[in-house]
């Protein structure tokens, strides 16, 4: 199989393309899709200052390094959120990526704070991938308000954002199909947020990642495997195999035909929560009842811009410039 | 025999008759676009011969959390 683009061998073959592309040109197809998706949804130019949430998986650093790339003045924020085997694998190859390739990164340890995931875990009742997905989601963005970013970047690709497509269409869930896309609006308490690589697959980011010799990591989250994003992920790649394409078609025609109509329908309206200001449906934010049950100190939330508080580890004075 | 070492598992098999990647692919399980294939740091495509002797690295494309 030769390079679509160059005639060379190939590397990667992407049927959805109807292409195959050698390493190199396989990295500049990547970066056009990247350039492509921040084009057409005005996600970010080079005045943002742009947080990368990186959580040492291939999709998260894989962005950061195109965003580098793109001229993008980007910093990382990674939260270790203190699981035995997993978190300190995924912390050590944040800390190396992001010091090989000269990115500033700050480390937000959850258990000084009274929520490391597996005490939560203990004694919550609901599932805990919800409960850590929205932990990180509050100290993500807490962090790129309280430290003067515009941009929040997350590393969600094609396969993350169909899945949670087909899922809430599903359950016909209309407040999450309104908020569904690849740039959510800056608004009071909230900053803008993006997703660049969501019209690149999970294997195309894949092979991105070995590309660029990112390290894999050995040691996945133990709770992930309750999680149930991958079941409609396999649906979808089933339904790939035979038409290949379809996925990047289904969640572009929603972007272009669907969610305007779940978008019209009017949202949760949000106040502010008494005790951190953070925006929330309810009178206190999840995250503060969370602290609360975990019987977490809450003065440490009120100075939570503090990095010392935070206990934010500032990695970048060890970079290695290429 | 080809030898394949699966990742994330960090398992091995051997298989005496496989000729192509995507006849690697099927014997193990797998569908092109799932997994990268790997020998000697080089990503194959579908269509690539192996050769007796080759060591192949077979890594799961999915997320684990």
């Amino acid at each position: 199989m030769k390079c679509t683009r160059c005639r060379a061998e190939a590397a990667v073959a992407l049927p959805s393309h109807h292409s195959a592309f050698c390493p190199e040109c396989f990295l500049l197809f990547c970066r056009r899709m990247v350039e492509r998706a921040i084009h057409d949804h005005a996600m970010c130019t080079s005045e943002d200052r742009v947080l990368v949430a990186l959580s040492g998986g291939k999709d998260s650093l894989s962005l950061a390094w195109l965003l580098k790339e793109l001229g993008y003045t980007i910093a990382g924020l990674h939260i270790d959120l203190g699981i035995p085997g997993a978190s300190p694998v995924a912390r050590r190859i944040t800390e190396s990526f992001c010091s090989r390739h000269g990115i500033p990164l700050s480390v937000l340890e959850m258990e000084p704070l009274g929520l490391g995931m597996v005490e939560v875990r203990q004694r919550i009742r609901r599932p805990i991938c919800s409960v850590c997905g929205q932990t990180k989601r509050y100290f993500f963005n807490r962090f790129a308000l309280d430290n003067g970013f515009t941009v929040l970047a997350t590393g969600h690709n094609l396969d993350d954002e169909t899945s949670r497509l087909l899922a809430n269409l599903l359950r016909w869930d209309t407040a999450f199909l309104a908020d569904q896309g690849p740039v959510l609006s800056a608004q009071e308490g909230f900053v803008r947020k993006i997703k660049p690589l969501y019209r690149l697959s999970e294997f195309e980011t894949a092979n991105l990642s070995f590309l660029l010799g990112i390290e894999t990591a050995s040691a996945p989250c133990p709770y992930s495997a309750k999680a149930t994003f991958p079941v409609y992920k396999a649906l979808l790649a089933d339904l790939e195999d035979r038409q290949p394409g379809r996925k990047l078609q289904f969640y572009e025609g929603f972007l272009k035909h669907g969610r305007q109509h779940f978008a019209a329908q009017g949202k949760t309206p949000l106040s502010f929560c008494r005790r951190c200001g953070s925006p929330t449906s309810t009178e206190i934010c999840g995250v503060c009842r969370l602290r609360e049950m975990m019987g977490a100190p809450a003065e440490v939330m009120i100075a939570i811009s503090s990095p010392a508080v935070l206990r934010t580890q500032d990695v970048s004075g060890s970079a290695e410039k290429e | 025999m080809i030898t394949v070492f699966f990742e994330p598992e960090g398992t091995s098999i051997s298989l005496p008759r496989c000729t192509t990647v995507l006849q690697l692919l099927h014997q193990t399980g797998r569908k092109p676009g799932r997994a990268l294939v790997i020998r000697n740091g080089e990503l194959l495509t579908p269509d690539r011969r192996l050769t007796p002797g080759d060591s192949i690295i077979l890594r799961d494309v999915g997320s684990r959390g």
